[in-house]
C-alpha cells in the first residue's frame, strides 16, 4: 500500500505500507508533475524488500512543501470540510 | 507529525456515525516471490475510476470493480468516487493512479513489466464482510489469472 493517511494506515494493518506525507488525494504529487509521480513510485517500490511483518509502515520522508512547512494541512482541512454533503 | 485525518473525516461526515475501520480477519501477509525487477506489477485503486467508456460506478455502496487497461494511452480516465478531496485528482488522475509512471519504470527496468490491466473499485464502503468475502477474492482471482506478482494498493 502507498498511503497518505498515517492514522488510518496504523489502524488497518496492511501487510506492507509506505507512508507518503502528502495531502490525501495527492499521493504521487501535484497535477501533471510526472517526475514526482515517478520518484514516489520508485521510492515506495524500493522499500519492498525491507518489510518483515504485517502492519509495518515505512516512511521515505517525502515533503509536500520543499521547506518542510505544513501550511497545506490547514488548506486541506478547509477543503475537506467545505465539501461536506457532496 | 503527520496530519490526523480521522477527526476531520468524522467532522465532515457528520451527522453520519464515524467511519468504522476494519483490519482483515485473515492473515494478509504473503512472501515476495520475485525481485521487483522481475515482477509483473498492477495498481489497485479505491478511487472508483474507470475509462470514460466503461460502466460508471453509481451507488455509494457499489461493490463492483473495473479492469482498467494499463496503457496510459488507452483512453480518458474518469473518477466516480464521491470524496470531497476529488477536485484535485480529477484534474490529473495520475496523482492517484500513476499508470504513466509505472510504464516508465517498466521501460527503465525498475520493475519487470506492467500488468495488462489495473483494478479499480469504490473506496469508503461500509459493507466490510462483502468486501472481504466477495470483492477482494474476485479481484485476487483476476490478478492471479493475469499472473501478477505484485499488486500495489493506492487508497483514495
Amino acid at each position: 500500500m502507498i498511503g497518505t493517511a498515517l492514522d488510518i494506515m496504523r489502524k488497518v494493518t496492511p501487510p506492507r505500507a509506505v507512508f507518503i506525507d502528502h495531502p490525501v488525494g495527492r499521493p504521487f504529487g501535484r497535477p501533471h508533475d510526472r517526475a514526482r509521480n515517478e520518484a514516489v513510485l520508485t521510492r515506495a517500490l524500493a522499500e519492498l524488500p525491507n518489510f518483515t511483518s504485517s502492519g509495518e509502515i515505512r516512511d521515505p520522508h517525502f515533503q509536500w512543501q520543499p521547506d518542510g512547512g505544513r501550511v497545506w494541512e490547514k488548506e486541506l482541512r478547509e477543503e475537506m470540510l467545505s465539501a461536506r454533503g457532496e | 507529525m503527520a496530519l490526523e485525518y480521522l477527526p476531520i473525516m468524522a467532522q465532515s461526515g457528520a451527522p453520519k456515525p464515524p467511519r468504522i475501520l476494519v483490519s482483515p480477519s485473515k492473515p494478509s501477509w504473503c512472501s515476495v516471490i520475485k525481485p521487483v525487477q522481475q515482477s509483473r506489477v498492477a495498481l489497485l485503486t479505491s478511487a472508483a475510476l474507470r475509462l470514460a467508456v466503461q460502466q460508471p460506478f453509481t451507488p455509494k455502496e457499489d461493490l463492483t470493480y473495473r479492469l482498467v487497461p494499463s496503457d496510459p494511452n488507452a483512453g480518458e480516465i474518469v473518477i466516480d468516487h464521491h470524496s470531497g478531496i476529488g477536485r484535485v485528482p480529477k484534474q490529473d488522475p495520475e496523482i492517484v493512479f500513476p499508470r504513466t509512471a509505472l510504464a516508465a519504470l517498466a521501460r527503465k527496468g525498475t520493475i519487470g513489466e506492467v500488468s495488462p490491466f489495473h483494478v479499480s473499485f469504490m473506496g469508503g464502503l461500509r459493507r466490510h464482510t462483502e468486501i472481504e468475502n466477495d470483492l477482494a477474492p474476485a479481484i485476487a482471482a483476476e490478478l492471479q489469472r493475469a499472473q501478477v506478482d505484485l499488486a500495489l494498493l493506492v487508497p483514495y
